[in-house]
């Protein structure tokens, strides 16, 4: 076994193991521990496919500020964890779990199937040519080239979102009568 | 055995623990109640379709993928915003933050 | 002055006066309204006196003055002008209407001044005469037809002035309905004439009438005639639509004596007489006019010799006066007809505005039984009134000796007339004279049957000006139109009236002059019959008050049926209006509500059904949402691969 495949493998396995309990564990704050770990898992995951540019956003905006935003709201709330942690339903439940699990299959089976579709062969590695800094310079240069439209409507996105969500917090909760 | 598989790491792989994380939050919109827990499987499905952008990225030349994984990353953080502040406003009012209260779209 | 201007001014000022009084019905008082009302009538009448001054400086062949606003509506071969004319015809009306008109205004200010809404009285009273004069200076049937609509309209709001008081509301309501009868026959009548003429201007309807008699009873000018006559009977209360005329009592008296008595129900007369070339070439149509104004004559007058109500007999008589003019226009005698209609108009307004002075007086005693006697409290009031009396019973030289002996003549000598029509005439103002003796009687002569609380009293001056001026009218109003051979023999007094209207009027076919002792002989029947059932009613009612209840008590089956009115408002009930609203009725629960609104409920009650169907997947839960899509991505993956 390579040093690549065996890293593969190992943050493959960290990653499901940490996935997993954020769906499954019942308390809150151990969910959200568990994201953070899974964050840094992907993280990882990005060095290992050469992208160290959104492997370190991917650290600073999820693993830092998104998961501090998550574990401070659980503070504030005070959560105890769940007593039914998962939406009780009569045949609902079950049917969840079917599709989920049929969605799974079904995904994998396409990634199967579209092997050969994708022009490109395992193993091969088309971004090794550039070094590490040339690939951020490129990468900067199209976001703000190519993608500058979209880059500046996500700015004014932000501002309404931020704009929103504070207005949001501050209201009594909902337009019902108490 | 062959251990090409084991051994000679590609696309495919990186695309089958993508999807595997992918229905895992999704699993986790489905069945859980606590409204932040949900937050956090959308959160996981984010990351999981950025994983399958990277990794084509990579195996594609083509650095397009690491811009929209930037955008998705933004959205990202822009939806838990204001999904913790709905949260905080249900909190606010039924002191719980259980999925059950926003079923008042009823039809 | 300018005749355009003269025009607008007749017209206008009526409708100015009612807006003003119509905005600020709620301030203005009596005096107020009353005042600017008579102001606005009387500037319309001093307009028309100098339009027909200027009529009567024209030369005789070309006395016209027509003047046209502005195009009103041209729809492909319907063109139809804001146009009025003033004619001899037209100026005899509104010279009618401005100055009775006037009088009665001016006499509301006395009637009404007590009267709470007094402003919106005199507002609809202008607007009245508004209308009436769009009815006769209107150039075609369509213009007349808006102020036919009109009168009909004011006459509704002013007999449900009252309308506190459901049996006045319904009256009005009676009134107005009955005359949608007859305004439904019109516009039939107008719809056929413009299909036949194309169109609707009456000077060239008149042009193009048919120079040979009609004689079928189906085409064109028979019924287009026949239609108009049946308005005509709605709007001038004849039979079979006069019902409503007695009931429309209900409203104010002054409205009584100008729209009831002096000119709305004129209307009729007017428009056959407007259209005369036209009818007298339809000679069923003249037949039938000349029978039901007969028959209306005699039928209204035996009503009213057993009324109790004043105003009842006053109406009743009315209905009969109404019918001596149509039974003038059936015989071909058009211009005898707008000649009782003037001098009509004189007497009745005065008696009716005697009678409104006698209510006003009795503190709204409206019973005769209740009177007697009243000639000492009233004396103004009882000597004009006594005028009007010598004027429709027929005494020479009054008002209505000339008219309504003109009419019978022509009833007499004209080819379209017969003897027997005579005869019924001869009949009706025996009975004219009968009841309006009793009337007099009763009301003004003999013993008093006042009750003790009540005190006569005579009515203020504004009250009375206009019954000494209509009193004096109707004393010399038949001079303008002395019959020839009364003229010949008292120093050739010449006919003005039949001089003045003859160029409009249209010979009558086949006519031969009436020897001088034949004309004398049928004068001294009527006048004779007269003066007798007028002394029999006098010696009855004054000298010994017990004998015509003796004579009713022998005679009670004829009496009641009389007294009930022959029962015609039972039987219109029994036969239409009843049977109608079953109709109706049956028709609204069976079709409406049972079919056509189950029909609509159907269609939501389907709507509903499918919604709650659809309805119950909406939960609101966000969860069971996204498994939804879970579901859609599924389905739709698997569409791929399978593929």
């Amino acid at each position: 076994m390579t040093a690549d495949a065996f890293l593969f493998w190992f943050l493959a396995i960290v990653t499901l193991g940490s996935g997993l309990s954020v769906i499954l564990l019942s308390n809150p704050i151990y969910s959200a521990l568990s994201l953070a770990m899974t964050m840094v898992g992907i993280s990882a995951l990005f060095v290992t496919l050469n992208a160290y540019f959104i492997a370190g956003v991917q650290l600073i905006v999820y693993a830092g500020a998104v998961m501090v935003l998550f574990v401070m709201v659980i503070m504030l709330f005070d959560l105890k964890s769940d007593t039914v942690a998962f939406a009780k339903g009569k045949f609902t439940g079950a049917l969840k779990v079917a599709s989920v699990g049929l969605l799974a299959g079904l995904v994998v089976a396409a990634i199967d199937l579209s092997k050969g579709l994708i022009g490109v062969k395992d193993g091969e590695n088309h971004l090794v040519a550039l070094g590490d800094m040339e690939a951020t310079k490129s990468l900067g240069r199209i976001l703000f080239q190519k993608y500058v439209f979209g880059f500046e409507a996500l700015g004014v996105l932000l501002l309404v979102i931020a704009v929103g969500a504070v207005s949001l917090a501050r209201s009594k909760g909902g337009t019902h009568e108490h | 055995m062959n251990t090409d598989f084991i051994n000679q790491i590609g696309l495919n792989h990186y695309l089958i623990l993508a999807a595997l994380l992918f229905t895992m939050g999704m699993a986790g919109v489905l069945l859980r109640r606590n409204v932040i827990v949900l937050l956090m499987s959308i959160e996981l499905m984010l990351n999981s379709v950025n994983l399958t952008f990277v990794a084509f990225s990579k195996y594609l030349g083509l650095l397009d993928g690491h811009i929209i994984v930037f955008f998705v990353m933004t959205i990202a953080a822009a939806e838990a915003a204001v999904g913790l502040a709905l949260a905080v406003t249900i909190f606010k009012r039924f002191r719980e933050v259980n999925i059950r209260f926003f079923e008042h779209l009823k039809g | 002055m300018n005749h355009s201007l003269l025009m607008a001014l007749v017209i206008l000022s009526p409708l100015i006066g009612f807006l003003i009084n119509g905005f600020r019905y709620k301030r203005h008082s009596a005096n107020v309204a009353g005042v600017i009302a008579t102001i606005a009538i009387a500037i319309s009448f001093v307009s028309s006196a100098i339009l027909v001054t200027d009529l009567i400086a024209m030369p005789e062949e070309s006395r016209r003055i027509a003047v046209k606003f502005f195009e009103w509506l041209v729809i492909d071969r319907l063109k139809i002008d804001a146009g009025f004319v003033v004619d001899q015809i037209s100026a005899v009306m509104i010279l009618i209407i401005t100055g009775v008109g006037t009088l009665i205004h001016m006499y509301s200010i006395g009637y009404m001044h007590h009267d709470k809404g007094a402003a919106k009285y005199f507002a609809y009273l202008n607007l009245f005469i508004f209308n009436m004069l769009l009815l006769v200076l209107g150039d075609s049937l369509l213009v007349m037809f808006v102020g036919w609509e009109g009168v009909g309209l004011c006459s509704y709001l002013l007999i449900g002035f009252w309308f506190t008081d459901s049996e006045k509301a319904a009256a009005g309501m009676k009134a107005f309905i009955t005359n949608r009868v007859g305004d439904a026959a019109f516009l039939l009548g107008m719809f056929l004439l413009f299909v036949t003429y194309g169109t609707l201007n009456f000077s060239e309807l008149n042009a193009l009438a048919p120079t040979v008699a009609e004689s079928s009873w189906l085409g064109a000018v028979t019924l287009g005639t026949l239609f108009l006559f049946i308005g005509a009977t709605g709007k001038s209360a004849q039979i079979p639509l006069y019902v409503w005329l007695p009931d429309a009592m209900a409203g104010p008296t002054p409205v009584s004596a100008l729209i009831h008595a002096a000119t709305m129900v004129t209307a009729g007369v007017y428009m056959i007489v407007r259209l005369n070339p036209l009818f007298i070439m339809a000679p069923n149509t003249m037949m039938v006019i000349a029978i039901i104004g007969a028959a209306t004559v005699v039928f209204a007058a035996t009503i009213g010799m057993t009324q109790w109500d004043i105003k009842k007999i006053l109406a009743y008589s009315t209905v009969s006066q109404l019918g001596y003019m149509f039974l003038a226009c059936g015989v071909g005698a058009f211009g005898a007809a707008m000649f009782h209609l003037m001098t009509h108009a004189f007497f009745k307004a005065l008696m009716f505005l005697g009678s409104g002075s006698v209510i006003h007086a009795m503190h709204e005693e409206q019973d005769v039984r209740k009177m007697g006697g009243l000639k000492k409290y009233l004396p103004i009031t009882h000597i004009t009134f006594f005028l009007g009396w010598l004027a429709i019973i027929g005494m020479p030289p009054f008002a209505g000796f000339f008219s309504k002996d003109e009419i019978l003549a022509y009833t007499f000598n004209s080819p379209m007339g017969s003897p027997i029509l005579w005869a019924a005439g001869v009949l009706g103002a025996t009975l004219t004279a009968f009841y309006m003796t009793r009337l007099m009687a009763l009301t003004f002569w003999g013993k008093s049957r006042v009750s003790k609380d009540v005190h006569p009293h005579e009515s203020p001056a504004l009250m009375t000006i206009p019954l000494i001026t209509l009193g004096v009218l109707s004393v010399i109003g038949g001079w303008i139109g002395v019959p020839h051979v009364l003229g010949e023999y008292l120093g050739h007094i010449p006919n003005v009236w039949e001089h003045w209207l003859h160029p409009l009027i249209k010979g009558i076919p086949g006519w031969q002059t009436l020897d001088h002792a034949t004309e004398f002989a049928l004068m001294g029947t009527s006048v004779g019959l007269a003066l007798i059932s007028a002394g029999i009613a006098y010696h009855f009612y004054v000298k010994a008050p017990d004998a015509p209840k003796k004579i009713a008590e022998k005679i009670k089956p004829i009496y009641n049926l009389v007294y009930n009115k022959y029962f015609v408002d039972e039987v219109y009930f029994g036969a239409i209006i009843n049977p109608l609203v079953n109709l109706s009725r049956n028709i609204w629960y069976y079709i409406d509500v049972n079919f056509i609104d189950k029909m609509t409920y159907l269609a939501g009650d389907l709507a509903r059904g499918m919604g709650s169907v659809i309805r119950s997947s909406q939960t609101g839960n966000v969860q069971q949402y996204a498994m939804y899509i879970g579901i859609g991505v599924v389905v739709a993956l698997s569409f791929v691969i399978m593929r």
